[in-house]
């Protein structure tokens, strides 16, 4: 008797030994040949026009695997649809660590959403590159494995009532946003440039993401009479505000965050009005001839030619790149810490995005850089600035 | 700002009309509320899209083709999920409409995809008119217009000719109706093609008046639910009065009180009205005498 | 309510009743007739001038001549008097000839003219059972169907209403009564048959059946006397059964 539990016991201490070396050697969803990695991104539903981004990144990790992957690894990639409902978002994160077991998770469109899913992935140690969205959120408190890319909406909002002001003149300037976090941030940016310099935010108008009239905001505007608007919304709601202002004939300078940048898109459903537009961009124009423009677009023409080549889709790969440079520089032997490390060795590094550099542990904000354009009558873009630093 | 609060609010809630229109005109017939609405005046709207963007049809014909499409739309709908129903109750009616909306949202998500879009229209959404210096756009003015006549062919259709008046009568009492020799069956489909051309109407405003997308007959369609509530559910009249003042009033108290606070007006007044007036404002209703 | 091996038949241009007590299977023939009825039944036809009906639907039905009045009225409550009496009239294509039925249906109910954009709902019950008749006239039937036109009306008005029906009768309408008033309905009927938990236990003409003591006590509820042998006759009914 007592020998037969000896046995049992003796095995049961094997089978342990041999789970724990196991677990010491492997690194979840890294193997000899592949590495596991996931995205999640509203491919229906309202906010569906962002889910591009986890398309876009797709195309990245076919490139990459086309060209034999890194260090003898290819990508595979888990793209999965949350609608923008942060409780899809949690149950997929989870998906992502506990069925599939990812190495690490890419891009991943929306603050709300992506908070759901923060503090888990972050206790489960999975690595982060790159959220859809430039909130504080991402990097106050400083999470060790995750690293932004996408510049500030504060900064970048700061800067460019900075320049509306400063560069343009424009003494009355009024605020269109959508009433979220992206549109507060947005509002954030701006009252805190105007306080600093003593000048009055003539009118503030939010709307809900789902408001469908909104007349009574353009005529808010209108009676304000504000000179220019920065406007922090969805693509929906800057064609009706701008549809709106243009029935009662009102004509100020608008101008808008990087979200907004796609102006072949806004153009279309604007129908023309969107020329004029001040648009910050966080990456290279569309038909940049910027060496790394022309390969991906060569790659989107090869991969996934039914895909339109918007910016939406191209940031796909902007929020991804610093993350497989990270994988590039921790070399064969990646673990969750050998990327943190690569990660935090990035400086000046840059793709089609803005210059990426992460200032060893104190800092995860890599993107700190945008530069602005002004959309011509025809949808094209004139870069009027080159990057310029938005984050101290 | 009055006048203008006033003359933009009638021409959203003209569109809040149309909509509560066609929630009336399927609900005074079989109590059922059609949350399908939005989303079947959406792919409808989608159809035109297809037609006068891609294909590069003039737009009377665009218009006849998307009718023609909206009224099959609605009979499939009626007779293949419906109808087969089996034991149905208002409620499980209800769901089954909720779940069509959950399916037409999907299959345009992945026929159109996601991006918004412009529908090209006749009307142009910037230019405007003005009067004694209030400015409505053309495209509210026109959209004002089709509205008015469209319900008011609705009110004859309905009043006066004998398919109208037999709508009503089955509506009131289907054993009856069937015994006078109506074919009830023929009539719940055809309830369900009104509804579903006016609802297309509003679709195409709207998405003319806006954007389109997806997404595009959410807002519209809880509003006109709120117009229908506001006005009695089961009077075309009633949607008409509650469709106009619903737009009316979010816009004052958007241009007055708050802004931030204006889509909440239409959750406020369905609450406000089932709790006050449930039969709403111009629903007149017969108590049965025992 | 389920009926068995019922077999009647109604002769061109008379009155017809049916009688019987509450729940013995009268309504669920005219329904069965009319194909009200989801199922139809299993066995046996039902003809209607040398054509076989069984099976079609109410509103082919009505093409073909037979109106049903139904049980409780069922008029149109929010419909005006006028609109309802045009549904009525739904399968009917001949202007003229349903104007005719029009003037018909207005001298035999001429309050109908007085209420004509009156809601049929707020009419009186008498009012509504002559809407409900007139709106039957209206499809012109060879074959008109009444069922319990006499329910919670009051006499002077059943006097009324039967008084009307005999007179349709007279200008070469078939009727099928279904009636529990069976006094009333005997005095126009031409035959009448008697019907218990769906099978019929007597048919004759209404001289016989009113001669019949049992028939007329227990089936028809008519008593003639006051009996003190009411009690045996109970007793045998019973045992009949």
């Amino acid at each position: 008797m007592m020998k037969k539990n000896l046995i049992w016991v003796g095995l049961l201490v094997f089978t342990f030994f041999i789970a724990a070396t196991a677990s010491a050697q492997a690194v979840r969803g890294v193997t000899d040949t592949e590495i596991l990695i996931g995205q999640w991104g509203p491919q229906t539903g309202p906010a569906a026009p962002w889910g591009a981004v986890a398309r876009g990144t797709d195309l990245l990790v076919k490139m990459i695997n086309d060209q034999g992957g890194i260090h003898g690894r290819k990508f595979k990639y888990f793209l999965r649809d949350d609608s923008y409902m942060p409780a899809k978002t949690k149950a997929i994160a989870k998906e992502f660590v506990e069925q599939i077991g990812v190495f690490a998770v890419v891009g991943g469109v929306g603050v709300a959403t992506g908070m759901t899913a923060r503090d888990y992935l972050m206790e489960n140690k999975v690595p982060w590159g790159g959220p859809v969205t430039g909130v504080y959120e991402w990097i106050h408190p400083i999470q060790k494995y995750l690293f932004a890319v996408y510049p500030l909406y504060d900064d970048e909002a700061f800067n460019m009532t900075g320049y509306l002001h400063e560069k343009l003149g424009f003494k009355k300037i009024a605020m269109f946003y959508q009433n979220d976090d992206y549109g507060k941030q947005g509002v954030m940016g701006v009252e805190r440039y105007l306080l600093k310099h003593k000048i009055k935010l003539v009118e503030k108008v939010s709307a809900e993401v789902t408001d469908r009239d909104l007349s009574t905001h353009a005529l808010k505007l209108k009676n304000s009479g504000a000179e220019a608007v920065i406007m922090w919304t969805n693509p929906t709601g800057a064609a009706l505000i701008l549809g709106e202002s243009a029935k009662i004939g009102f004509k100020p300078q608008w101008a808008t965050s990087s979200t907004l940048s796609d102006s072949a898109l806004m153009m279309q459903i604007t129908r023309g009005l969107w020329g004029g537009m001040i648009t910050s961009f966080f990456g290279e124009l569309p038909d940049s001839n910027h060496p790394l423009m022309v390969k991906y677009r060569e790659a989107h023409k090869k991969f996934a030619p039914q895909e339109r080549w918007g910016v939406f889709y191209y940031a796909g790969i902007i929020f991804a790149e610093p993350f497989f440079e990270g994988v590039r520089r921790a070399g064969r032997n990646l673990t969750t810490e050998s990327w943190v490390k690569a990660m935090e060795t990035i400086k000046d590094f840059q793709g089609i995005g803005p210059p990426i550099t992460y200032a060893g542990i104190k800092d995860r904000q890599g993107g700190k850089h945008v530069f602005y354009g002004k959309v011509r009558p025809d949808g094209s873009i004139e870069r009027i600035t080159d990057w310029i630093r938005i984050t101290k | 700002m009055f006048g203008q609060l006033i003359v933009s609010g009638l021409a959203v809630g003209a569109c809040y009309a149309l909509l509560a229109l066609a929630m009336v005109i399927i609900y005074k017939t079989s109590e059922v509320l059609n949350f399908a609405q939005g989303e079947m005046a959406m792919i409808s709207t989608f159809i035109a899209f297809t037609l006068l963007d891609t294909y590069q049809v003039p737009f009377p014909y665009a218009l006849a083709i998307t009718f023609l499409f909206a009224i099959v739309l609605a009979i499939f709908f009626e007779m293949v999920f419906l109808r087969q129903a089996k034991d149905p109750t208002v409620l499980g009616l209800i769901i089954i409409t909720l779940g069509f909306e959950m399916v037409l949202m999907g299959f345009v998500g992945w026929k159109w995809g996601p991006d918004q879009r412009a529908l090209p229209f006749p009307v142009s959404n910037i230019e405007a008119y003005t009067f004694y210096g209030l400015i409505i756009s053309k495209i509210n003015f026109w959209t004002l217009i089709v509205s008015l006549v469209l319900m008011l062919i609705l009110f004859l259709f309905f009043r006066y000719t004998k398919l109208g008046i037999a709508m009503r009568a089955t509506q009131q009492n289907q054993l009856a109706a069937r015994v006078m020799g109506i074919r009830t069956k023929w009539i719940f489909s055809f309830t369900w093609a009104i509804s579903s051309m006016v609802g297309a109407v509003a679709g195409m405003l709207i998405a003319a008046m806006g954007v389109l997308d997806p997404p595009m007959m959410m807002d519209p369609l809880l509003k006109g639910f709120a117009s229908g509530v506001l006005g009695g559910m089961t009077s075309l009249p009633g949607a008409a009065v509650g469709g106009a003042l619903l737009g009316v009033i979010e816009n004052l108290f958007g241009g007055y009180v708050s802004l931030s606070f204006k889509s909440v007006v239409a959750f406020a007044i369905i609450v406000l009205m089932l709790c006050i007036k449930p039969s709403g404002l111009l629903a007149k209703h017969y108590v049965k005498k025992v | 309510m389920a009926i068995r091996g019922v077999s009647l038949e109604v002769q061109e241009r008379q009155i017809v009743s049916i009688l019987g007590s509450n729940g013995a299977g009268k309504t669920t023939i005219l329904k069965t007739i009319m194909g009200l009825l989801e199922d139809q039944p299993d066995k046996g036809t039902i003809e209607f001038i040398g054509k076989r009906i069984d099976g079609k639907d109410a509103e082919d039905i009505v093409h073909l001549g037979i109106s049903y009045v139904p049980e409780g009225r069922e008029v149109f409550p929010e419909l005006s008097v006028e609109e309802n009496l045009k549904m009525g009239a739904y399968t009917r294509k001949d202007r003229k000839g349903v104007k005719e039925d029009h003037e018909r249906v207005i001298t035999h109910f001429p309050i109908l003219f007085q209420r004509k954009d009156q809601w049929a709902g707020t009419l009186s019950g008498g009012e509504q059972q002559m809407l409900a008749i007139g709106r039957a006239l209206m499809a012109r039937p060879k074959l008109l169907m009444l069922d319990e036109p006499s329910l919670g009306l009051s006499p002077i008005l059943v006097k009324e209403i039967f008084g009307i029906v005999k007179t349709i009768n007279g200008e070469g309408t078939t009727i099928l009564l279904v009636e529990q008033n069976a006094k009333m309905a005997l005095k126009i009927s031409d035959y009448a048959f008697v019907l218990e938990s769906g099978r019929i236990v007597a048919a004759n003409v209404p001289n016989v059946l009113l001669e019949d003591e049992d028939v007329k006590e227990f089936y028809l509820g008519i008593r003639s006397e006051e009996s003190a042998k009411g009690y045996q006759r109970w007793k045998r009914k019973k045992r009949w059964r």
